[in-house]
């Protein structure tokens, strides 16, 4: 205990070593600021937070798994099953006369239900057939892929109704000129005049969940659990830990914010494809390894989690703002995460 | 203590389904053990009995064609996976090489073909060969570098690599658009023959008889595709390798025991970088073969996830994640029985999509027979 203030306080280079990842951000946003003026300013800030809405979410489904020792493979083809499954019971309830709305709540809680089985699977092959996580979920995402692509055969659900285009894209609350607020929808103003959009609705969907979760991960004992059972599975069996449930409920909250993430994009773009997360599985991996998890399980948090996929939201926003093309965004990324485990190793004990 | 741990880990294993009376049978060890080349030979029954056009000299010649790309690359993650580690950046070399070579090709092209001043065709060949062959090194020294010297879980370091190539491959390929402008004779030797019958004329190797057009080919009768060739040399090369030389022995006894690896004396992380730097240069043959068959430079596109169905050939083919373990030969047969699986669907009319969900199934059996049988391989 008293070894481990003593290096909490530590120098001011092991201070900066520790938290490099936040300094690491504010170099970020001074970059982008100074190369695009308009960079700094409120609506980019939205910006990062609502283009990066599904990084946030499958960061965090990778999270849980990694804690436990555990790789998910299948949470971009799991998200894009969540985004056929949904579109394509908005589509059906619309068609069978539900009201717009009452069709997307319904469909949106089904898919989280359908959403958990992948996890369940995923979870059973692991814990109870000692199958390793890396093989398991690979297979899971081949299972999902094809489902989706048999449920699509190959063209992007359309015609979802209108209002889940206008939730997705809406935000929780405008200001008008005269300083009057509506919440939810935007009011009706003059040509001309702009009204202050203010926090969108996909970014406070998201950060319910992840708020809920960090909540169960860093205070209840499932969560102690988790970091028991990454840290040493024999150590974990032997305190009375029931490790087969616990690793079960690792995936399929893996599963549920991949669903999570499936449900934000049908949101926002108002259609349903098989690998609508097919190139976001390392970008999730990335985010948790730069926040400092290890992959060998028993440690990262979601805080650090959401930080490292803040970094690589800012990079996605910012080099779009100032014209870079996405190919800059995959090799940043793989940078920074091999620079992340480096720095992990010069500087131990950032997490926990 | 070691005792009870030991026990513990028993008791998980219980989960799994243990081997009853029939798998402790002669019949039934051989089979647990060839499980993946007697399910490749009831899928070729099953789909020859299913179509007429399956069971055919063409379209097994166009299987071997296609999988070429397949068994380089999953030659190349076995040798990783012998050593206990995994490359992800394999897929995105394979892009990288392709790309690279369709662009040197073509900027050296571009003069005209024939044109005053122009290079020779063989020489534009070469130098784009040259050019995407030796930058392939580069991404496997980098991931050997970093395993070994820096300390980065494989998994990382090779997934940041998958991130860099790809982003140098989409820069290459200026956004995403296939790359053409090389000379068309890298397509004669990509999709030749060695042999070309005529039933009533003529034999010839490695070219079409010169009255024979690409019209009326399917008169001719052509055998052993080239890339056969190169499929061969490779997997016999890599497995000499590695089932008859010191190299080979060394790779396995790392995977085995890292420990015992170097107290033993072998020079662990060079041997590391080594294998690291081989991985990722097959990966670039297949890649620039991949250019050769098409005649395009193909970027990989996001989600193709080559690098993992090589995995999957290499785990169906008897190797263990956990490293130590895994042949050549098994391997080969892992490939096989992912691209009949692929070509039997298409042709029996089954959706394709359905070979998405096969391949998910036979991974977690490959692993699940692996586990109820951990003495058999």
């Amino acid at each position: 205990m008293q070894t481990e203030t003593a290096e909490k306080q530590g120098t001011l280079p092991e201070l900066l070593g520790r938290n490099w990842i936040a300094l690491f951000i504010v170099l970020l946003v001074v970059f982008f600021s100074v190369v695009a003026r308009s960079f700094f300013s409120f609506d980019t800030a939205q910006l990062i937070f609502f283009n990066g809405t599904e990084v946030f979410l499958l960061a965090i489904a990778e999270l849980f798994v990694i804690i436990t020792g555990g790789i998910d493979l299948s949470v971009g083809f799991v998200m894009g099953f969540a985004t056929v499954v949904s579109s394509k019971l908005m589509v059906a309830c619309v068609a069978l006369g539900f009201s717009p709305f009452w069709s997307i709540l319904a469909a949106s809680v089904v898919t989280l239900l359908i959403g958990l089985v992948p996890g369940l699977v995923n979870g059973w092959l692991v814990a109870c057939l000692r199958v390793p996580a890396f093989i398991a979920t690979f297979s899971m995402l081949g299972v999902t892929h094809g489902i989706s692509e048999l449920l699509t055969q190959g063209i992007p659900t359309k015609n979802l109704p209108a209002l889940a285009g206008d939730i997705g894209n809406g935000s929780f609350f405008y200001v008008a000129p005269g300083g009057a607020i509506s919440f939810f929808s935007r009011p009706q103003v003059a040509r001309g005049q702009t009204v202050l959009a203010i926090i969108p609705n996909m970014v406070i969907f998201a950060f319910l969940f992840i708020f809920l979760f960090a909540f169960i991960l860093g205070k209840m004992k499932f969560g102690r659990h988790l970091y028991a059972i990454g840290g040493n599975i024999d150590a974990a069996i032997r305190s009375g830990i029931n490790v087969k449930r616990d690793l079960i409920k690792a995936y399929v909250i893996s599963s549920l914010f991949a669903s999570l993430a499936g449900l934000s994009y049908v949101m926002k773009y108002i259609t349903g494809k098989p690998d609508a997360g097919a190139n976001m599985l390392l970008e999730a991996i990335a985010a948790v390894v730069i926040g400092g998890a290890s992959m060998a399980g028993g440690s990262g948090t979601v805080g650090r989690t959401i930080l490292g996929a803040l970094v690589i939201a800012i990079l996605e926003t910012g080099l779009r703002i100032i014209g870079m093309q996405t190919f800059m965004t995959y090799i940043l990324v793989g940078v920074i995460l091999i620079l992340a485990v480096i720095i992990d190793q010069v500087f131990p004990n950032r997490n926990r | 203590m070691a005792a009870e741990s030991t026990s513990n880990g028993e008791r998980l294993k219980q989960g799994a389904p243990g081997g009853g009376g029939f798998f402790q049978t002669a019949i039934g060890r051989f089979s647990a053990r060839n499980w993946a080349l007697i399910f490749l030979f009831i899928m070729i029954v099953i789909f020859s009995l299913g179509s007429s056009g399956f069971f055919d000299i063409v379209n097994f010649q166009n299987i071997i064609h296609l999988s070429t790309g397949a068994f380089l690359l999953a030659a190349a993650e076995l040798l990783v996976v012998i050593t206990g580690g995994i490359d992800l950046s394999i897929g995105y070399v394979y892009g990288l090489s392709s790309v690279l070579g369709a662009k040197v090709m073509q900027i050296l092209y571009a003069g005209g073909a024939g044109g005053a001043g122009s290079m020779p065709v063989w020489q534009v060949i070469a130098l784009g060969c040259l050019a995407a062959l030796s930058v392939s090194i580069l991404p496997g020294l980098a991931n050997g570098v970093l395993v070994t010297r820096f300390r980065v879980p494989p998994f990382i370091a090779t997934m940041g690599m998958w991130g860099i190539c790809n982003g140098i491959t989409l820069f290459l390929a200026d956004g995403f658009m296939p790359v053409m402008g090389a000379p068309s004779e890298i397509n004669a030797i990509g999709n030749s023959y060695f042999l070309y019958i005529d039933p009533s004329k003529s034999i010839s190797f490695f070219a079409k008889p010169s009255y024979i057009t690409q019209a009326n080919i399917r008169s001719v009768l052509r055998l052993v595709p080239n890339s056969l060739f190169l499929s061969l040399a490779v997997l016999l090369v890599l497995g000499f390798v590695l089932g008859r030389t010191r190299f080979g022995k060394h790779t396995y006894a790392i995977g085995g025991s890292m420990d015992a690896a170097i107290r033993s004396g072998i020079n662990v992380n060079r041997h590391l970088v080594m294998i690291y730097v081989i991985a990722s240069f097959v990966s670039g043959v297949a890649g620039l073969f991949n250019l050769f068959q098409t005649g395009i430079g193909n970027y990989t596109p996001s989600g193709a996830n080559y690098e993992l169905m090589a995995v999957a050939a290499v785990v169906i083919g008897g190797a263990s994640l956990t490293g130590g373990k895994g042949r050549i030969l098994g391997t080969a047969v892992g490939v096989l029985v992912l691209a009949v699986l692929e070509n039997g669907l298409q042709i029996i009319g089954v959706s394709a999509f359905y070979r998405y969900i096969g391949v998910g199934v036979l991974l977690t059996i490959a692993v699940i027979i692996d586990r109820a049988f951990p003495d058999l391989f």
